[in-house]
């Protein structure tokens, strides 16, 4: 495998592999038609070289799969973050990163040209001012270089945010980057504080937790900016379909930004905006989102904001969808099953995790929740919880209610009700 | 202004720690990679830090055979602009509270300055988290949490009194070993051994949220203790086996929904369903009994016998309800 590394530039291809090792867990080269032999074993050396104690292989008639079995609730970093730490870069770009800092260590200001010629005399290290110009602007806009304009001319210092010491001044801190680093959002912005310093988190472990989270988080400063500067976003949507069927364009999408939708039952996060063309809010997931791009600003944010927040408060997850086609207008009601005696937990849940829909006390023993919401579909996954309590359903379009009392009898038979579907 | 940029990557991190010490050797460079970098680093990182064809001329060599590095200073350590606009954004975060009082978080926030927080909470919707989370600002949460996270930090011994799951008062002597936060939840809680006579007699789990009183011991756990055994001693005995189909684009919405369990699959080529093996913890078995139930007749648990007997009973219960309801009306 010559011409091997274990560096990338493109972040995006590798989030394609890694996603699909770590969530169907028994794919084989042939299922990545899309891509060479090499681009597949290049890509699968790296995901072992860096997940190397989670990498699990199986043996088939079709060949060896490769996945990723982490139980993430029981370890103490995100082994995803390995991802981001993984950019390429020249021999220039290392040089330069230690040589400019130590230059700059003693915190006097100096010149580009002092500096370029310290470069030289001091380290033996010959640089263009071109060159060191630019690295000084990339640190600049980084952060870890101050410029100062004094006259015509531009002085360099360093930042005197030394990381150490907000560990060693601020009570908590060192605790709080623990927590803060494992999760959400942008949890690897902690973790990488924590590496710089060669510490870790040994105080949290995170259940429910999705780990895969934070090879989408690449996407969020760009949606986020967007968001605040009130504009529209570009981006590309490839769904696991079209890209394992090796559509490499995918479908092209303009639209205003709202607001990230995080789900923390389901594990898929979401884009919610406005589409122009089409006069209407949906959700975008961001696992099948690559390289967003801000726009123009969208003139009447403001009152489009407004009117999706009240959208917003008839979505029971993030459809706001089915109303528009079916046309049915009438709340779905369900009555739910609880002993009151014996399973106040049961009521405890129910109020707990009706988000926008109302619960009232409609009979002994029996509760009412009323869901005026635009997709009962996203209800009914959630009710399907509850079987075994669920009494009556009400409202809401017929094909959903169908499709409730035909998937129980479907399931009846199949764990041997009336007639064993499945089990001899 | 990126995360993925190359001055927060291995190979980078690797080189800065070398240059901590004026002077260094050979061995020490390959140690160091194969302990800080991924599992090939060591294939490709060494060479560019020890002298010769390829290096990158951060060490020289000196006359003794050691490494000398050609800076001056060790590595600067300093926040970057994306770090702090993070930190700006944790600021506004009630969980930070957890961690630091109200001057901390005051000296925190003149440090950062004027920078822009990453982020505002906002910009973020969660649109199935449980709404009985814990409160972070409550006065007794906050005092029970710094407690129990400075017991998990010294192994200390409390005495607690909490309220369980189902409502009964209880109490004892714990040792705490770590904190657990479910962003589904949005709750803490500890793992911890209850101790008798000063020997683990079981393991449990603590909301904090649910603690009523602590008291410090004073004592400190000495018995090692570790996190796999802990671990061990809550998984359930087998895996919940699942058929799943790919009607409903089922098998991508399930390994999504259960991505984050420790689990085998294996597909059958000619049906196209996964079976998949779940390992999960035996407290948390109605969890995830309830979680499969709502894929209806997509999926299907195979086993084991008991988990599938609950399934069978709940639909039998539910097939009932719906032909009872069907013969009122």
């Amino acid at each position: 495998m010559a011409g091997f590394s274990e560096l990338i530039k493109n972040f995006d291809k590798t989030r394609d592999y890694v996603r699909d090792f770590f969530i169907y867990g028994c794919k084989v080269r042939s299922d990545f038609g899309r891509k060479s032999i090499r681009t597949y074993g290049d890509e699968k050396r790296r995901a072992e070289s860096w997940m190397s104690e989670y990498m699990r292989y199986d043996d088939s008639v079709r060949g060896r799969s490769v996945s990723i079995s982490v139980d993430s609730g029981h370890i103490s970093e995100n082994p995803l973050y390995n991802a981001y730490y993984s950019r390429s870069f020249t021999d220039n770009d290392i040089r330069l990163h230690f040589l400019i800092t130590d230059v700059l260590h003693d915190g006097q200001k100096r010149t580009l040209k002092d500096i370029t010629d310290l470069l030289n005399t001091d380290y033996g290290q010959l640089f263009d001012e071109q060159t060191v110009r630019n690295k000084l602007k990339e640190y600049t806009d980084e952060g870890i270089i101050i410029s100062e304009k004094q006259g015509k001319t531009l002085y360099y210092s360093l930042s005197q945010d030394d990381a150490e010491c907000y560990f060693n001044d601020l009570a908590g801190f060192d605790e709080a980057m623990q927590f803060f680093s494992e999760t959400q959002h942008f949890g690897i912005i902690g973790n990488s504080i924590l590496k710089m310093l060669g510490r870790k988190n040994e105080l949290f472990f995170i259940k429910h937790n999705y780990i895969i989270h934070t090879l989408e988080d690449i996407l969020l400063p760009e949606l986020l900016a967007a968001m605040d500067e009130k504009r529209y976003v570009s981006f590309r949507t490839f769904s696991a379909k079209r890209r394992n069927e090796g559509d490499v364009l995918g479908t092209e999408n303009q639209v205003v930004p709202m607001k990230i939708l995080v789900s923390v039952q389901t594990g898929r996060r979401y884009l919610a905006a406005y589409i122009p063309g089409l006069n209407r809010f949906t959700a975008f997931r961001l696992d099948y989102m690559k390289t967003a791009k801000k726009g123009s600003v969208y003139e009447d944010y403001d009152s489009l904001k407004a009117k999706f927040d009240r959208n917003m408060s008839r979505c029971f997850g993030v459809s706001f969808g089915m109303r528009r086609e079916t046309g049915t207008v009438t709340p779905m009601k369900i009555v739910f099953f609880a002993d009151e005696k014996k399973e106040p937990y049961i009521i405890e849940r129910l109020e707990r995790e009706k988000r926008c829909c109302t619960l009232e006390r409609t009979g002994e023993n029996l509760y009412t929740l009323t869901a005026d919401v635009f997709d009962p579909n996203e209800l009914m996954h959630w009710a399907k919880t509850f079987i075994g309590r669920i009494v009556r359903i009400e409202g809401g379009a017929d094909s959903v209610r169908e499709r409730f009392c035909s998937d129980i009898a479907r399931m009846n038979r199949m764990y041997g009700g009336d007639e064993n579907e499945h089990i001899q | 202004m990126n995360i993925f940029s190359e001055i927060y990557g291995t190979y980078f991190r690797i080189a800065a720690k070398l240059l901590e010490k004026e002077v260094t050797d050979d061995k020490t460079v390959r140690d160091t990679v194969q302990r800080e970098g991924f599992r090939d680093s060591v294939l490709f990182l060494p060479q560019k830090l020890i002298p010769g064809d390829e290096d990158w001329g951060l060490f020289s060599r000196t006359s003794d055979g050691k490494l000398k590095r050609i800076t001056n200073y060790p590595p600067v350590k300093v926040l970057t602009k994306l770090q702090k606009m993070w930190l700006k954004a944790k600021l506004a975060d009630p969980r930070i509270r957890l961690f630091m009082d109200d001057d901390t978080i005051s000296e925190l926030e003149k440090r950062l300055g004027d920078v822009s927080p990453l982020y505002s909470r906002e910009h973020f919707g969660f649109t199935d988290r449980f709404s009985d989370s814990d409160d972070y600002l409550s006065s007794s949460y906050i005092k029970h949490f710094r407690m129990v996270l400075e017991a998990v930090k010294k192994r200390k011994i409390l005495y607690i009194d909490f309220v369980s799951g189902h409502g009964r008062r209880m109490g004892g002597k714990f040792v705490l070993l770590k904190l657990e936060y479910s962003p589904k939840n949005d709750k803490f809680r500890a793992y911890c051994y209850l101790l008798k006579n000063d020997r683990i007699k079981s393991s449990g789990i603590i909301n904090i949220g649910r603690i009523t009183n602590i008291i410090d011991t004073g004592r400190t756990f000495r018995t090692p203790v570790s996190m796999e055994e802990y671990f061990l001693s809550r998984k359930c005995s087998s895996p919940a086996v699942i058929r799943v189909t790919p009607a409903r684009n089922g098998v991508e919405r399930f390994m999504l929904e259960f991505a984050s369990y420790e689990k085998h699959t294996v597909r059958d080529l000619v049906s196209g369903e996964y079976t998949v093996e779940l390992w999960y913890d035996e407290q948390d078995e109605t969890e995830l009994l309830i979680r499969l139930l709502s894929f209806g007749p997509v999926i299907e648990i195979m086993g084991p016998p008991h988990l599938r007997q609950m399934a069978k009973e709940r639909i039998q219960r539910q097939a009932e309800l719906i032909g009872k309801y069907r013969k009122e009306n």
